[in-house]
């Protein structure tokens, strides 16, 4: 991805309005996407020349509609015009009005449809809704561009298999299917969210388009605390990315992060989103997190944490979204307030959960808790255990280290 | 997530073993099964590597490094080609490699790539 220029912005914010009103009228979501797509290339290319047309969006709808009544005016394609000229009478002209937040919401519930896989969901969210190329998608996660394309179109089958309609999901689906969005958008920031540089400074891309959606999804949605929640979590995540990884893209623990590369005005967007989400709406998992988040966030050095605080956080998180890696976490935060030895403690209740088994996160804490409790032997092997196991470089780097380190002293 | 799925054995095994139909449809087989991933935006790469027999080691001797023959590995231990998919889990890779094993009826390996993001 390049870096974003203002035209490029505006294209991006207005992908999923353009798609929003083409769909109302024309219907078909797969060729609807496709000839967005290309108005939203013909404009990346000609707008920087031939300067901004007089509105944008207009210019936009007016091209994309063309090229489906370009495609639909080809004989092989006839019976699909009859059918979308049908609904052309259908559809009242008001409807070229509708509020676009509402198209927005409608396509995030569309591309994130239970019916698709994961990568399905990330890959689709990012092209129809955040208005990237195939390429730039492709180019994100590490594949060819012809396997996303694939990975894209394969989507688009499958929803008009399903037969999902463009439109917003039943009250008594709605909050399973928003769980799902939040999901999409939580994974496409963590895929991002990497501490490699090089090539991969690409995927940083990803985080803020995540943080992006989240954003114009919180405008749309301003009183769901999850929305909220989750985007507070992004905001305070991201803002230590400068601190979280050395020149060669190794990472940096928490504790021996540079605070002063931490980005303030970030903290403080995220501090003030939580701070009035909290209580003011159900709690959830993503505020919990954002609230964690915040109180490291808000430390000016590691020793100035307060875990009490977080500890009492973990709790509660624990109590209404139960799982192992939140008592892994719980773990670590009782270890800071009770010592190593109590934290070790509650990890053991962990050593027969099959959902961690294959994974290293649970050695790696538990190596660092042996460390602190001055056992640098038995640190060392959890170290060395959970080098092997973990699928990211820079992980396996750091934890290698960590276990020689200790191998020489 | 990304994956290795890998393929083990030598021609001149294989030769001896199956008959000539057999050959024929494993590769129509494979072709499918390669088109089958392209289609489901699942497919990274696949190669066939040539006969081990023509492989070369290049080994650390006195001092500098030294081309040689070999590996002289036993036959059906040799690496004979691999896949490389981006898959939605293990449980999907490991699918796709079970559709190859009842296929040849030889064991077939999974390895994740290290491609996986960090935690938050």
């Amino acid at each position: 991805m390049k870096p974003t220029t203002d035209i490029e912005g505006l294209l991006r914010e207005l992908a999923p309005q353009v798609l929003g009103a083409v769909l109302r009228r024309y219907r078909q979501f797969d060729a609807c996407e496709d000839a967005v797509q290309e108005a939203l290339l013909g404009a990346a290319q000609n707008w920087p020349a031939q300067g901004l047309p007089e509105s944008p969006r207009s210019w936009l709808i007016a091209v994309a509609s063309r090229r489906l009544v370009d495609e639909w005016r080809s004989e092989s394609a006839r019976r699909r015009r009859e059918e979308a000229s049908a609904f052309d009478t259908a559809e009242p002209s008001s409807e070229w009005q509708a509020p676009e937040q509402d198209d927005t919401l409608r396509l995030l519930f569309l591309c994130c449809h239970p019916s698709l896989s994961v990568p399905s969901q990330l890959a689709l969210t990012l092209r129809a809704v955040g208005g990237l190329t195939t390429a730039e998608i492709a180019s994100a996660f590490l594949v060819p561009e012809a396997t996303m394309a694939q990975r894209i179109s394969r989507a688009k089958q499958t929803i008009k298999g399903s037969g999902a309609e463009f439109e917003l999901p039943s009250e008594s689906e709605r909050s399973l299917r928003l769980s799902v969005v939040l999901h999409v958008l939580y994974l496409i920031f963590n895929e991002g969210y990497t501490t490699s540089s090089g090539p991969s400074l690409q995927r940083a891309d990803l985080t803020t388009e995540a943080i992006r959606l989240a954003r114009s999804l919180l405008q749309i949605l301003p009183h769901e605390g999850e929305v909220a929640g989750l985007l507070a979590l992004m905001l305070l995540t991201d803002a230590r990315r400068a601190a979280r990884s050395d020149a060669d893209g190794s990472i940096i623990p928490l504790a021996e992060q540079d605070r002063s590369l931490w980005h303030a005005p970030q903290i403080a967007e995220g501090v003030a989103l939580i701070t009035r989400t909290l209580g003011k709406a159900p709690v959830g998992p993503y505020q919990m997190q954002a609230a964690i988040a915040a109180v490291h966030d808000e430390a000016r050095t590691a020793s100035d944490t307060d875990w009490p605080q977080i500890l009492a956080l973990y709790g509660v998180l624990e109590q209404i979204s139960p799982g192992p890696i939140v008592t892994l976490n719980h773990a670590v935060a009782v270890a800071m307030v009770h010592g190593p030895r109590a934290g070790l403690a509650l990890l053991g209740k962990l050593d027969s959960d099959e959902r961690l088994a294959l994974t290293h996160r649970l050695d790696a804490v538990r190596g660092h808790l042996l460390e602190l409790a001055g056992d640098e032997a038995a640190a060392r092997e959890a170290y060395q255990r959970a080098a092997r196991m973990t699928a990211s470089v820079p992980e396996q780097r750091y934890l290698t280290l960590k276990a020689a380190r200790l191998l020489r002293s | 997530m990304k994956y290795m799925i890998l393929t083990f054995g030598d021609q001149a095994t294989m030769m001896q073993e199956r008959t000539v139909a057999w050959v024929k449809e494993m590769i129509q087989f494979m072709h499918g099964l390669n088109a089958e991933l392209q289609k489901s935006g699942e497919w990274i790469t696949a190669e066939g590597l040539a006969d081990a027999t023509a492989a070369k080691t290049v080994r650390f001797q006195g001092g500098i490094p030294v081309p040689t023959d070999g590996p002289f590995a036993e036959a059906k231990e040799s690496l004979a080609g691999y896949w490389i998919v981006d898959v939605e889990s293990e449980a999907r890779a490991l699918e796709i490699a079970s559709r190859i094993v009842a296929f040849v009826e030889r064991p077939i390996e999974v390895r994740q790539i290290m491609a996986a993001p960090p935690d938050l």
